[in-house]
């Protein structure tokens, strides 16, 4: 039987595929995770049309740039959220340098800088869908211990779970997550 | 003593304070010792600080329809028609389908040029071979393949372009919608656009009679509304005086029926630039 528990075993097919330049591999990974691409946009930059450039911009890139995707850390969706991040920070510091120039001319004082908006809206919603994607008992468990708090023991009881259960989502989910993170990080800071 | 486990880590860095003090102290005494281990346990405490901050549900919003044609087409013409895609993935006949060629004549023009010089005899046969079934088949074959839906409504229609076909009067693709595209000061005729229904949804098709001068900047070409207040970006218009991008019902309908070709600046901005080129209105 080759049925995948893990959905992540099939994703990383999606970046072998890519990476081996397969077309329709970019057009799997548009269907899965440009929405997700887009909403990080969206609330980072706050306009549709920014955020649908950037979306283009991205998948764009990630096929120029498809030999960077690294198939060994799973699901290509942070590699992606990563691209999105540099872009969205490339617009910013666009945004920022016409925002001086206008005030540069208008006062030619040196002027403070525009807000930065750093409410890490790529890590933010990259973990809410990996947490919708994940999902349970693994994500309900991350959600208690870590937003409500609980310890694993009262967490164990609520849901009828063995306590060694629940210490491992706990481990397995957090440990997954940090790796997205990091992806991010590495893809974003080049 | 050895690094500890990830299990280990994730204990000491958020914890629920159950651990065995015994373990708990000399993981935390190697951890202030060990510079990858502390990194380890910070990246994991900012990531459950994210977990608690996360919101609990999302409005996802997807992008419009039009980002994919965008994404396919800036692809096709930047990367399949210049210099062609990497090799991987890609036979000659996919080549073909993208690149506007004798192929796309119709039968009984004389063909102008061959794709490529075949290097053997076996390949020129295989190529033969290959239009025999094209000629026979038509596009299906060649349209399953390759770039995405998108795509293969663009080739489709950068290949009728190609053959002119798209302004004859036997075309078997007739525009829904067609208008002259004249420029906004003297109201000189300089193009066309059409609305053609395609494979996978509406295709806008535009031609210049002859190219239009990008200045130091690029050409974009933008729906506007009919009420003055809106617009949307269909693409970029690559040097040359053909293209054609994937646009959707909807826009038509919400009134988007104003074709306008831009000169803009590579200045990072999304908007438009004001210098309008060219410009012409569906008619309904």
């Amino acid at each position: 039987m080759h049925v995948h528990d893990d959905p992540d075993v099939e994703a990383a097919d999606l970046a072998v595929r890519l990476r081996a330049g397969d077309q329709e591999a970019l057009a799997e990974m548009y269907r899965r995770w440009s929405t997700l691409v887009h909403t990080i946009a969206l609330r980072s930059l706050g306009t549709r049309e920014d955020a649908e450039d950037v979306t283009q911009q991205v998948f764009v890139a990630a096929w120029r740039g498809r030999h960077t995707v690294q198939p060994d850390l799973g699901s290509p969706a942070a590699w992606l959220v990563g691209i999105t991040k540099h872009r969205v920070a490339d617009v910013r510091t666009e945004r920022y340098r016409s925002h001086r120039n206008m005030q540069a001319v208008a006062s030619e004082v040196a002027t403070s800088p525009v807000t930065v908006d750093d409410s890490n809206w790529a890590e933010r919603l990259l973990l809410v869908h990996e947490l919708e994607r994940m999902g349970d008992p693994r994500a309900t468990v991350l959600r208690m211990a870590f937003v409500e708090d609980r310890t694993h023991e009262d967490i164990a009881q609520t849901l009828d779970l063995p306590l060694g259960t629940v210490k491992s989502h706990v481990r397995r989910g957090l440990i997954a997550l940090r790796d997205r993170m990091k992806e991010v990080e590495r893809v974003s800071s080049h | 003593m050895s690094h500890p486990t990830e299990d280990e880590l994730v204990d000491l860095a958020v914890g629920d304070g159950t651990v065995s003090p015994s373990v708990s102290a000399s993981v935390s005494a190697h951890v202030d010792g060990c510079d990858t281990c502390a990194a380890t346990v910070a990246e994991l405490r900012h990531t459950a600080a994210l977990v608690a901050a996360a919101p609990p549900s999302v409005t996802w919003q997807a992008p419009t329809d039009a980002v994919w044609g965008r994404i396919t087409d800036h692809l096709s013409t930047e990367e399949l028609d210049a210099d062609g895609l990497d090799a991987d993935g890609l036979d000659a006949d996919e080549l073909d389908a993208d690149e506007p060629t004798s192929d796309d004549l119709p039968p009984a023009a004389p063909a102008r040029r061959e794709p490529a010089t075949p290097h053997t005899d076996d390949e020129l046969e295989r190529r033969r071979a290959g239009r025999h079934e094209r000629d026979r088949g038509g596009r299906g074959r060649r349209l399953s393949v390759g770039w995405g839906a998108g795509l293969a409504a663009a080739s489709l229609a950068i290949g009728l372009l190609a053959g002119r076909a798209i302004w004859q009067p036997d075309t078997p693709v007739q525009p829904v919608a067609q208008v002259a595209l004249s420029t906004l000061d003297t109201k000189q005729d300089e193009g066309k656009a059409a609305v053609v229904r395609s494979a996978d949804g509406l295709d806008l098709t535009v031609a210049t009679s002859k190219p239009l001068d990008a200045g130091d900047g690029y050409l974009e070409v933008w729906l506007l509304n009919s009420d003055g207040k809106r617009m949307v970006s269909v693409g970029v218009l690559a040097p040359g005086d053909k293209a054609s991008f994937p646009i959707s019902q909807t826009l038509i309908d919400e009134g988007y029926v104003i074709v306008d070709i831009s000169r803009e600046k590579f200045d990072g901005s999304p908007a438009h630039s004001g210098d309008s080129l060219l410009r012409g209105k569906l008619p309904a």
